[in-house]
């Protein structure tokens, strides 16, 4: 081997040493970094689990240390110097003017021998721990603070547990033993129904209020509750007798046109008009009781007619309701006739309050009246001597014979009665009779209503009593606050809405005969946004711009706002009649036809 | 060629640079960055464009290397008069003694037939006279009557200018300044310097020097000096400096973009590579270092970079520009240059 050679390659082992030395301490120098970013981390995400309250992972996070350090090596190992990058390093560092760098790639040159002993010298005489890369950096101080924290961390107790959110609303449990109004509801078992359909669906409403109570005793979610209670509602709501819908819009129209042509029946109409059956009922009741038997027979006429013309339109429910009513209507009146006659049988012996209440009986025919009549006529019964009721007893035997008999005491019941009125049996008879027709004698539509509508009173009632805000119904309102106006001949539609100074209807109530002069006015409603707001004012404003798209004569092409040139006018022979000839379906030929038409 | 050999190539041009320094030194009083500079253009085969105001001793200092030397020294005078033909030389018609024209033409060789020449004030010259000089720069030859004449090697030129009394003067053209491996500023001398210039000139006439390189030692100078060893990163950084001092590389610093129409180009690489390789003979060294090239940067690339309006609107000079490559510019890739600066 050559000088040179020999020369050469202590150059080169001497370099290989300087070079694994150099890589190796700048490797380091990367993994300590990795390790350092890798447990700052580390730091910060024990501190993230502590604050989460994740105990158990926290001593985890110190992996997060060894991920760093491996992914610098990785890092390390791509960015890993070459030969020449690591000549170019000891160049620099042991100031040897690039002898290093040049002595490691030249190749056959005259000046080669000469470089590579200048390198050779430079990397013997090199001081390694001037040369050698720094292996520690500022950056590591990060390494014990990460690990520190990470330490800290895992060893300090949590902290305290953060409140739990609320419930959502209406998940809150309630329990009530007796939720009022439930018993309104559970009462339609017994209702005479319409059919045993419903016979069988109003069983069904009672039974589940009935579970509903059970299950409130026990202990349930309150929007469950709320749920049921609604539910109920609706299925109360909707047994009862929908007159407004579409099947009897039209009947219902009509029969109210024809009770309204009567002035007696204007008031029953207006009362079938708004659907109100229990209303109606007791419009009919005091025309049955009106001592003008034209007033009466004009009230039959009129419901007559009504009836028909229901059933011409369809409404066949209607028309069977207004059935049920004629008949009834001649019960009531037959009832009301056998009161009056008893009273005027006894007239000498009425007191001054009781003839008041026969004259106003006659007149108004109202069921108060005929209640009060009633009982004044049982006292003086009872004032009676044994003559008089002989008298009397004789006196309805010849009525019933003027009259031909009729409900409820029938010819054979007042003979029977005369002849027994002598003996305390006979009058307690009679004023049991007496008491009967006091009684009133409302439809079973009437009475179904009655009860539907109770029971929807119950439910609002119930939901009240969960703590909820009821959807306001139909005569569900309470008295309104005014006392002191005149009694009010109209019941109130809308709740507070009576500003005629006759009458006093709570909000919604159709059954208050409040005596108040409707100058009060509901407690303000606290609410956290403007809902409505009614009466303002308009003002008058000129009308908006625009064309107007009309029909006038034009000349062809015109439109609404460009006039027409005319053009379309001037038609070639083979186009006149064009629309007539061409393929246009003979449903739209004749509209075309129009709509082209100059 | 053995070790050896180059190392006592190596150590003999050390030794005769010294002697030159010492032989030049006898005569001009410091100005040794002026005169390094000089001697990596003689020994990198370039040739020297001198610019300082006058009484600088620049003549001197060209008369000075030609003594120690020993080669042939011409001076030119450019004067705006003068012609081509003053410069290169003409063909004249041989008279016989009675005077009559013999009918033969003989030629009379021009100063340039010198090997040290001295181009004095090279820009009061027009431009087709200096073209005359700069064509025999490059080409080593001149061409008279159809003829071309070799010039005697070394050929070396070394071109004064004078910064000030700029009226009536033909500035060179950058293609033309290119032509100079080197353009060296002379400074003003300092205070000890003047001093002893005052105490040397005032005196008896100082002689010149003797002569201490021959022509064949200036020739082994050039030839030991394209055998110094370049690596291939150093080269690299030359070719990033010269690609940086473009003001249209995506290198190039701000200063370059701003104050720059045109950078270095592929001659001032070759240039600056060639003038590092002298400076590094000269320091007896056999391979170029970063700081070579770094140190070589100012004269040889302050003539090849042309200013901007801005540039020269906002006063600035090549050498701001250049030092600003030097600091911005890397030496080393990013990874070694990162593992350097975190060893220190």
């Amino acid at each position: 081997m050559s000088p040179a050679e020999t020369e050469h390659g202590r150059f080169r082992g001497l370099f290989q040493r300087w070079a694994r030395q150099v890589r190796l301490r700048i490797t380091a120098r990367w993994a300590l970094s990795g390790l350092a970013v890798g447990l700052a981390l580390a730091g910060v995400a024990a501190a993230a689990l502590w604050w989460q309250r994740m105990g158990s992972l926290r001593p985890l996070a110190a992996a997060l240390g060894l991920v760093g350090a491996l992914v610098a090596l990785l890092i390390a190992a791509r960015r890993r110097l070459s030969d020449t990058d690591v000549a170019l390093y000891l160049d620099a560092r042991l100031d040897a003017k690039e002898a290093i760098s040049t002595a490691l790639e030249l190749g056959e040159s005259e000046a080669r021998a000469v470089v590579i002993s200048d390198a050779t010298s430079a990397l013997d005489k090199g001081d390694p721990k001037r040369a050698r890369p720094r292996v520690l950096a500022w950056l590591h101080g990060l390494a014990p603070a990460g690990a520190g924290a990470v330490v800290y961390l895992s060893l300090i107790p949590l902290p305290p547990a953060p409140a739990p959110p609320p419930p959502p609303p209406g998940s809150a449990l309630v329990q009530i033993a007796n939720l009022q109004g439930l018993e309104k509801i559970e009462r339609l078992e017994k209702l005479d129904a319409r059919d045993a359909e419903q016979k069988e669906r109003l069983k069904q409403i009672a039974e589940e209020a009935k579970r509903l109570r059970e299950q409130l005793a026990k202990g349930m979610e309150k929007r469950e509750a709320q749920s049921k209670i609604a539910k109920l509602r609706d299925d109360v709501a909707a047994e009862r007798l929908k007159l407004g819908d579409q099947k009897n819009r039209a009947g219902l129209e009509a029969a109210v046109g024809k009770l309204a042509e009567n002035k007696s029946t204007k008031d029953a109409a207006k009362a079938l008009g708004d659907g109100d059956l229990v209303e109606f009922d007791k419009k009919m009741q005091e025309l049955a009781n009106k001592a003008e038997k034209a007033d009466r027979e004009a009230a039959k006429q009129a419901l007559k007619e009504a009836e028909k013309a229901a059933r011409e339109k369809g409404a066949k429910e209607l028309a069977k309701a207004l059935e049920e009513q004629q008949k009834l209507f001649e019960k009531r009146e037959a009832k009301a006739e056998a009161l009056r006659e008893l009273a005027k049988g006894m007239k000498g012996k009425l007191s001054e309050e009781a003839l008041k209440d026969l004259e106003e009986f006659g007149q108004s025919g109202s069921p108060e009246a005929q209640k009060r009549l009633a009982e004044s006529l049982e006292k003086a019964l009872q004032g009676m001597s044994e003559e008089e009721r002989k008298r009397l007893a004789e006196r309805l035997q010849k009525q019933m014979e003027q009259q031909g008999g009729m409900n409820p005491m029938t010819k054979e019941q007042i003979d029977d009665l005369s002849k027994r009125l002598g003996t305390p049996e006979g009058q307690k008879a009679l004023e049991e009779q007496l008491k009967e027709l006091a009684k009133p004698d409302p439809s079973e539509e009437s009475q179904r209503e009655q009860g539907l509508g109770d029971a929807e009173k119950g439910g609002a009632e119930a939901e009240r009593g969960l703590g909820g805000m009821p959807v306001p119904m139909e005569g569900s309102g309470t008295p309104g606050p005014g006392d002191k106006g005149d009694k009010g001949d109209k019941p109130g539609q809308k709740g507070n809405q009576g500003d005629k100074g006759d009458g006093s209807g709570g909000p919604g109530s159709k059954k208050d005969y409040g005596t108040g002069d409707h100058k009060g006015n509901t407690a303000k409603l606290d609410g956290k946004s403007l809902r409505s707001k009614a009466g303002t004012k308009i003002n008058p404003g000129a009308p908006m711009q625009g064309s107007t798209l009309g029909r006038a004569p034009s000349r062809p092409g015109e439109t609404a706002n460009q006039a027409g040139s005319g053009a379309l006018g001037q038609a070639g022979p083979s186009e006149l009649g064009g629309v007539e000839g061409s393929e246009v379906p003979e449903e739209y030929r004749e509209q075309v036809g129009r709509y082209f038409q100059p | 060629m053995t070790q050896s050999t180059f190392e006592a190539r190596l150590a003999q041009a050390r030794e005769a640079s010294a002697r030159l320094r010492e032989a030049i030194g006898t005569v001009i009083v410091g100005q040794n960055a002026v005169v390094d500079q000089v001697l990596w253009g003689l020994i990198a085969g370039g040739h020297v464009l001198l610019e300082g105001a006058p009484g600088l001793g620049k003549t001197l200092l060209v008369r000075t290397l030609a003594s120690s030397l020993e080669l042939k020294f011409s001076r030119i005078q450019f004067t705006p008069d003068l012609m081509p033909s003053d410069v290169t030389g003409t063909n004249v018609l041989v008279m016989d003694a009675t005077g009559g024209a013999t009918g033969r033409f003989e030629l009379h060789r021009g100063p340039i037939f010198g090997q040290v020449i001295l181009a004095d004030e090279i820009n009061r010259a027009t431009p087709k006279t200096q073209s005359a000089l700069l064509e025999a720069m490059q080409e080593h030859a001149v061409t008279i009557a159809g003829t071309r004449h070799a010039l005697d090697q070394p050929f070396f030129v070394l071109a004064t200018e004078n910064p000030i009394e700029m009226e009536g003067t033909y500035p060179l053209p950058e293609a033309q300044l290119d032509r100079f491996l080197l353009k060296v500023m002379v400074p003003n001398p300092s205070e000890d310097e003047m001093t002893a210039i005052l105490a040397r000139t005032t005196g008896h006439e100082v002689e010149a020097p003797k002569s201490v390189l021959h022509r064949d030692d200036v020739l082994a100078l050039r030839a030991l000096c394209r055998d110094i060893a370049v690596a291939e990163p150093v080269l690299r950084y030359a070719a990033r400096f010269i690609a940086a001092s473009a003001p249209e590389s995506a290198t190039a610093p701000e200063i370059v973009k701003r104050g720059l129409r045109y950078g270095a180009g592929v001659r001032g690489g070759q240039s600056l590579v060639l003038a590092s390789k002298a400076l590094a003979l000269l320091e007896g060294r056999a391979q170029v270092a970063f700081t070579d090239i770094q140190r070589v940067a100012p004269p040889v690339l302050r003539h090849r970079m042309i200013r901007s309006f801005e540039g020269e609107a906002d006063g600035l000079t090549t050498d701001q520009v250049i030092e600003e490559l030097v600091r911005s510019v890397p030496t080393r890739p990013g990874p070694v240059e990162q593992a350097v600066q975190g060893s220190r």
